[in-house]
């Protein structure tokens, strides 16, 4: 059983105006460069002016960690997030097919997975949601 | 069991039989290396990570992606002679691989601007330094497609007797651990081409954009216990249905 007193990432469509800011947040909490294609949140127009704002579920069956082959995808048991071990990742893209909801991204330039990992318990996404769309709590 | 070692004169706290290597980048020492990966058996193949090792009154300059750490040795990870070493070794490999960026930036650091030898660089593998990374992360796989032909100077990476090769799924795994990028693929947009072979794409059922090769498919429904449907959508698809189940709950 998880613990009750684990935040976790609450998503609220509804709220979403779109503005695209956890993108960025997202983009830039994880490295300099700044290009969008590297967030791990993703902002998706599902209907005019109604948008979905998807991240990784960290899902309790993982289908991520099941196909790693390395066990470079674990569970941090802190933040209940998958992470990636980088340093145990051999860049097969398994995980990256395997996802249900298409939220594990390939990089093509590194040939590593891009995973969100909740910022380490942080989420920069929910911090600068403008919008109260993303909550952590 | 966790024991304690000492690097550089400061004591650190490393697991008994894990790599020396390992235990020493963990606690913040920097050592150069180019065939290690922690999800590979080490082979000492590139020769950068050498250190000193004190052991049971006995001193040495050995590679420490492979020396298994004990209790009480004694390591130094950088001095006059480790560099001398690790210089001599760098010209040797930058011979084989005069192409390699992330070699050349190696080589400046330790002040090798060229080699003194005759470059030798494989007429098919250009810059590839033999460190076997791509034949261990294979194996490691289980498809074991990739191996060494050849002795002595001879020696080469590549399919057995150069055929194509059943093994091969063209996962790509060879091209991500590859420390100087050296091997060639290409995807298309409905096939990846990859040592000499052609691997048709799984295409997405709704979109037609590639998903993953055939074989590999093949592969990780055998062996990851995942039912076929995970592998028939491309990224984009899933996404835009997951938004789409996420609408029909929130308005």
């Amino acid at each position: 059983m998880l613990a009750e007193t684990v935040k976790t990432l609450v998503v609220k469509p509804t709220k979403c105006v779109g503005c695209r800011t956890c993108e960025v947040a997202c983009t830039f909490a994880h490295s300099s460069a700044g290009w969008l294609g590297h967030s791990r949140i993703k902002v998706h127009a599902v209907a005019p002016e109604r948008f979905v704002q998807i991240t990784c579920m960290q899902c309790i069956k993982a289908a991520c960690i099941k196909v790693c082959p390395t066990e470079a995808l674990v569970r941090n048991p802190g933040t209940r997030a998958v992470e990636l071990i980088e340093e145990r990742c051999i860049g097969c893209g398994l995980c990256e097919v395997a996802c249900p909801f298409g939220h594990m991204f390939f990089s093509a330039e590194t040939r590593r997975p891009i995973k969100c990992d909740l910022c380490g318990g942080q989420p920069a996404c929910a911090m600068f949601c403008p919008h109260g769309a993303l909550e952590w709590r | 069991m966790e024991v304690t070692i000492r690097i550089n004169d400061a004591e650190v706290k490393a697991q008994e039989g894990e790599s020396l290597l390992d235990a020493a980048r963990r606690a913040g020492f920097s050592i150069p290396s180019l065939c290690h990966h922690q999800a590979l058996e080490p082979i000492g193949a590139c020769r950068l990570c050498l250190v000193e090792v004190k052991a049971s009154g006995k001193e040495e300059l050995t590679t420490s992606c492979n020396f298994r750490v004990t209790a009480g040795i004694e390591v130094v990870t950088d001095s006059a002679q480790i560099r001398k070493q690790r210089a001599a070794n760098l010209e040797l490999l930058l011979a084989r691989a005069p192409g390699s960026t992330r070699l050349r930036q190696l080589a400046a650091e330790y002040g090798v601007a060229a080699p003194r030898f005759q470059p030798r660089v494989d007429s098919q593998l250009p810059n590839c330094i033999l460190c076997e990374l791509c034949v261990r992360v294979c194996a490691e796989l289980g498809h074991n497609a990739l191996n060494t032909i050849g002795r002595g100077e001879h020696k080469r990476i590549g399919l057995p007797f150069n055929q194509p090769s059943d093994s091969c799924v063209g996962c790509g795994s060879c091209v991500s651990v590859c420390p100087t990028d050296c091997i060639f693929i290409k995807d298309t947009p409905t096939t990846r081409s990859i040592w000499g072979q052609s691997f048709p794409f799984v295409l997405c059922k709704n979109c037609g954009a590639p998903v993953i090769t055939g074989v590999h498919r093949d592969f990780a429904i055998k062996e990851k216990g995942l039912p076929e449907d995970y592998y028939d959508t491309c990224e984009s698809c899933k996404q835009a249905a997951t938004s789409k189940r996420f609408a029909a709950v929130a308005w």
